[in-house]
């Protein structure tokens, strides 16, 4: 009988899954030019020590401030560095920091929902009580309190999204176990004494993995926009770090003398962000996910 | 006794020439018309012609909400000062010491007694009769530990409040405590604005000064505004009001420069690509003030990394001052080799610590450090800030030093980061007479010592120099002092930088050099 | 219903009073107090001391959060500590200032996206759609501040066609800063749209293929009839939320956007008041942010419920 119901699980990730998954994300033309765009930032982040012999730090007197030329194809900064070579290290440290922040993100918000949904009554209603408060408390709050406590620097910053983001993701999350496991193959898991973590792992994180994927890809372009946003305010990245925000932010004043220097981070930006709404649109539907409900979260 | 101004006429080592230079600052008019700016745009503040009347808006960054119209107060409203109230005496472009509610001046040759005679027939702006008694309880304010003036520092170890005396209506007498020959210039400074007799607790926001505009209203770390007092003793100013709105953002408040919904951006030092883009618009335009703006790098002399005099000098060194100052500031203005003193300055001493990687290294090694790690902290809260960091940066891994540059916000980058943090960039304006600038940035314990300096011959020799009457004499202690101050001291000065000003291209006749503003002469294009 | 509604209002009343307590354990653990801010490089021990005894920052934290919270519950909710002046005034008018931003960006965004999101529901895969689907996707992909920056070069400074910058101030009257309201709300609308107009065109497309959408297409019903009595009311159900979601984001303070137009809004406050640590200033604005996040949602289930046949219809079938 366990092992009846157990086949009878949703199967969205089962062997197979994957494949299946990816030729519906092919057939659409938008899904591939979404995962076309992350996967080419990513190639273009990790490239870069490749790419370009310049040091997106170093400063060079003698060459600031220059415009588009065989040198410097996208020219330099007032400081001299190469504007090229800063976009595409800032892509090293945009993905690098919102995956990780995001991943962190998911992940203990999917965990604190299982516990949630598992549990139920009181366990339940004091999570989702002090999730909701810490939702209700305006986010650039939270995160200036995150960064005045603990300083600037990468983990500061993914804490903050961490703080900001944790609510909402274990909203979804939790709507969703809760559609799992009334199903009979956790009620035999539980019969089989199982233990929570092992059915939360075994039995429930496998059958909502679609939600979560999704809910990665769409908060991924969120996060993205959020870390550029606190660096433009001068609460992120800190100089000489080539974060997109912060190029922006610090070159938008050389806007007549020097565009590239704040367009080609702006282009970046966006191409990831468009990337990954498309991708997460993509992968919403290839997976049978309402996109919107997801945003409600 | 000796007069001052006497002693002024008295050839090349006199008072005026040797406080040329401390405001340093030649009029941006006379600089645009010499050739002699550097700034991006040739052409400095139109001069012309103004016509009468007309409102000015200013826009300045914002300051604390607890900022005041109290000169006294190191929250001052900084920008309404010069318009509602007059010192004693004020500084000309040229370092002089001119007259302003006090008509002339008189120090005993023992340099302890100073006395001076007030203008008469002045009326406080709600229609009273300016004395002596004014002048007195206007010092006896800075001095009171309750006010927390900055100016109290520099003037509590010789001046004593309960030893002015008003002689009669017109005239004031300070019996020091101590000689000091430059007394008459420390009441230059931007906290020694007179207020009127009992008005301790109403000057925050009355703003009732003797000044050319009377305060119409103000808001702190908002708008506000002052019209023309037409009883003014002075010249009366073309300006019918002036209006001033704070903008926080820098590159907002030149956009409302552009868009032609300000007229001059007070305390903003644009940068070069700024200053070009100003220069290009159809509305607006830019004025360059000569060597205004002093950006040192604090080394904090209580902290772990700075306590030794060898490290600080190690620092001194390892630098280049040409590359610092071509990417910081694009070379407007001039390198000062570690001396915070100007060159245009009176008293300068030619001597400074130069580039020296080598030395730099061996003064590190003798110490026991093979590299040496240090965050230096920078901040948005002016343009050169954060270039000068990442210049040092840059610069210094050629002596093995590795410096971390950290960001810190703009509205708390004065309370958090200065004088607490242990490396850090900010900047003064130039303009300080050589007594306040040494005293109240230097001295053991003073207010705004951001180094936390602490040396008793170096204070020794500022109290010789403050007493010795000897003009020549008294310049050589100043230099004593000034290489005391290089060879051991805490700071880092790569440069003294321009300030390039954005206004509107209706404003004429623009001036500003060092704290002085020139309220009475600017206005609006007919 | 009424119970349920009742016990969801007691639970928005604890989840403010939650928000509050999380805040100011959070202010506790900042470095520095707003005695040393206050001083800042006048901050001797003894000053700071003095000022901390002044500002009653030496009782415990509990006593102190009980006492704010007692006058707080009689409508007083104390003086700035670094102003003096009353915290009900100063962000009473950074509250003003931003609920005319938020009101003009919702009323003109929400209907504009509803529009578009609707033409763009109606003509599934068809060359309106594709072009106000990709608008859309560049709204979300385009940061706020890059938004903004354009606007101010291109309707400012350009051709100068709105004030770039608000110069008025906080306390400054609605008609004064009106005519500094509209770059900034484009900028908002801008990234609002975005979102409206993908929920709203996909819920259309979802009533679209509904049943009995099909039927009154069947029956003959003209279209504008359809989409007025039955696509319209249905897809605005989902779109509420969103609705909801974003007021309560524009009065938590759109930070980046007030900052590039000097708008005297609650975000510009909150950051101050974080700096200098004025405590009063910053539970205040905690509270009026979380009762606007409760009330937008108890608003948007109470609208969902009005709207929603399926939750209607069972009763009046009864």
């Amino acid at each position: 009988m366990s092992s009846m119901t157990t086949t009878a699980a949703p199967a969205s990730t089962a062997p197979g899954s994957f494949g299946r998954m990816v030729r519906s994300i092919l057939k659409s033309r938008t899904a591939t030019f979404g995962f076309a765009l992350v996967i080419l930032n990513i190639l273009l982040a990790l490239l870069a020590p490749v790419l370009t012999s310049y040091d997106p730090i170093a400063t060079d007197a003698m060459n600031a401030l220059q415009e588009s030329s065989g040198a410097h194809l996208l020219g330099t900064d007032a400081l001299g560095r190469d504007t090229l070579t800063r976009t595409l290290f800032g892509g090293q440290y945009a993905l690098a920091i919102s995956f990780t922040a995001t991943a962190l993100t998911v992940l203990l918000g999917s965990v604190i929902a299982g516990i949630a949904a598992y549990r139920g009554g009181i366990v339940d209603d004091i999570i989702t009580r002090v999730l909701d408060s810490v939702l209700a408390v305006p986010a650039i709050l939270s995160m200036l309190v995150v960064v005045t406590i603990f300083g600037t620097g990468p983990w500061v910053i993914i804490l903050a999204v961490m703080v900001v983001y944790t609510g909402g993701v274990t909203r979804i999350v939790r709507a969703t176990v809760m559609d799992v496991l009334p199903k009979d193959y956790i009620t035999a898991a539980k019969a089989r004494g199982e233990g929570m973590f092992s059915i939360l792992a075994r039995e429930v994180f496998p059958n909502v993995l679609d939600i979560i994927l999704v809910e990665f890809a769409m908060r991924a372009s969120w996060v993205v926009l959020l870390i550029s946003s606190l660096s433009f305010l001068g609460f992120g990245a800190s100089p000489p770090t080539p974060d997109w925000g912060l190029m922006v932010a610090e070159n938008r004043n050389l806007m007549s003398v020097v565009p590239l220097a704040t367009l080609s981070p702006i282009v970046a930006l966006a191409t990831l962000i468009v990337g990954l709404n498309l991708a997460a649109d993509g992968l919403a539907k290839s997976l049978g996910v309402d996109r919107m409900k997801e945003v409600l979260g | 006794m000796m007069d001052s101004r006497i002693e002024a006429s008295s050839g090349r080592l006199s008072r005026r020439t040797l406080l040329a230079g401390s405001a340093l600052l030649l009029a941006p008019a006379v600089l645009a018309a010499c050739g002699v700016s550097k700034s991006p745009s040739a052409a400095g503040a139109a001069t012309g012609t103004a016509r009468q009347g007309g409102t000015l808006r200013i826009a300045r960054p914002p300051a604390s909400k607890a900022e005041t119209l109290d000169p006294a107060s190191s929250l001052s409203a900084y920008e309404y000062l010069g318009a509602l109230y007059n010192r004693l005496v004020k500084l000309s472009p040229t370092g002089e010491i001119l007259p302003d509610l006090a008509e002339s001046w008189s120090l005993s040759a023992d340099a302890k007694t100073w006395t001076f005679l007030l203008r008469k027939g002045v009326t406080w702006h709600n229609g009273k009769s300016f004395t002596a008694q004014d002048v007195i309880f206007s010092i006896q304010h800075i001095l009171d530990p309750a006010t927390k003036s900055p100016q109290a520092g520099v003037l509590s170890p010789f001046v004593d409040g309960n030893s002015i005396t008003a002689r009669d209506a017109n005239t004031v007498v300070f019996a020091l405590k101590s000689p000091n020959s430059e007394f008459a210039s420390l009441l230059t400074g931007y906290n020694c604005y007179i207020i009127p007799a009992g008005s301790a607790a109403t000057i925050g926001a009355s703003g009732i000064g003797t000044g050319p505009f009377k305060l119409k209203r103000f808001t702190a770390a908002g708008p506000g505004a002052v019209v023309r007092n037409e009883n003014y003793f002075g010249e009366k100013p073309k300006l019918d009001s002036i209006e001033f709105s704070s903008i926080a953002d820098t590159q907002a408040r030149v956009n409302a420069l552009l868009a032609g919904q300000v007229d001059l951006i007070a305390q903003t030092n644009l940068d070069f690509a700024t200053a070009k883009t100003v220069s290009a618009s159809s509305v607006a335009t830019v004025s360059s003030v000569k060597n205004a703006q002093w950006y040192p790098v604090p080394m904090l002399n209580t902290s772990e990394q700075f306590k030794d005099a060898d490290i600080r000098r190690a620092f001194a060194h390892a630098y280049n001052p040409d590359e610092v100052f071509k990417l910081a500031v694009q070379g407007n203005g001039t390198i000062a080799h570690n001396n915070p003193v100007p060159p245009t300055e009176g008293y300068y001493l030619d001597y400074g610590l130069g580039y020296d990687p080598d030395k730099s290294k061996s003064l590190l090694k003798a110490k026991g450090f093979s590299s040496f790690d240090v965050p230096i902290y920078t901040s948005s809260y002016d343009p050169v800030l954060s270039p000068l960091a990442l210049a040092l940066q840059s610069s210094m891994k050629s002596a093995n030093i590795n410096l971390t540059v950290t960001n810190s916000p703009a509205d708390s980058y004065f309370t958090d980061v200065w004088m607490k943090k242990s490396l850090m960039t900010t900047y003064w304006y130039t303009g300080r007479p050589i007594d306040q600038l040494l005293n109240q940035i230097f001295r053991t314990g003073s207010s705004y010592n951001e180094t936390a300096y602490s040396n008793r011959t170096f204070d020794q020799t500022l109290d010789a120099a403050r007493a010795t009457v000897d003009a020549g004499k008294r310049k050589t202690l100043y230099q004593d002092a000034q290489k005391i101050l290089i060879d051991d001291g805490g700071s880092l000065t790569p440069f003294f930088s321009d300030r390039i000003t954005g206004l509107s291209k209706k404003v004429v006749n623009y001036s500003e050099h060092g704290f002085e503003f020139d309220y009475i002469n600017i206005g609006l294009l007919a | 219903m009424l119970t349920f509604f009742a016990k969801r209002i007691g639970w928005s009343v604890f989840t403010v009073l939650l928000a509050t307590v999380l805040v100011f354990s959070a202010i506790q653990s900042l470095p520095g107090d707003a005695a040393s801010q206050i001083l800042g490089q006048n901050a001797t021990p003894s000053a700071v001391a003095t000022m901390r005894q002044q500002l009653g920052l030496d009782d415990p934290p509990v006593s102190r959060f009980v006492s704010w919270l007692g006058n707080a519950l009689q409508g007083n909710f104390g003086n700035s500590l670094v102003s003096g002046g009353s915290v009900g005034a100063e962000v009473g008018s950074a509250l003003v200032n931003t609920s005319l931003l938020a009101g003009i960006t919702i009323v003109i965004g929400v209907l504009l996206s509803l529009v578009l999101g609707l033409v763009a529901g109606l003509t599934r895969d068809r060359w309106p759609d594709i072009s106000i689907s990709t608008l859309a996707l560049v709204g979300m992909s385009v940061p706020e501040f890059v938004v903004a920056t354009v606007l101010v070069l291109l309707f400012s400074i350009y051709i100068p066609l709105f004030p770039a910058v608000v110069i008025a101030g906080q306390n400054a009257s609605v008609a004064e800063i009106l005519p500094s309201v509209w770059l900034p709300a484009g900028a908002l609308i801008c990234v609002l749209a975005a979102y409206i107009i993908r929920m709203m065109r996909t819920s259309v497309i979802d009533v679209m293929d509904s049943e009995f959408v099909r039927t009154a297409i069947l029956k003959g019903n003209s279209t504008p009839r359809i989409v007025f009595k039955h696509i319209l009311p249905s897809a605005m159900l989902p779109t509420l939320n969103v609705i909801a979601m974003n007021v309560a984001w524009l009065i938590g303070g759109v930070v980046v956007v007030e900052s590039i137009f000097n708008y005297p809004g609650i975000g510009t406050l909150m950051i101050r008041s974080v700096q200098t640590r004025d405590l009063p200033a910053i539970l205040l604005i905690t509270v009026m942010s979380a009762l606007t996040y409760v009330v937008c949602n108890l608003l948007a289930d109470f609208a969902a419920f009005l709207l929603n046949p399926r939750l209607r219809y069972p009763r009046s079938a009864k």
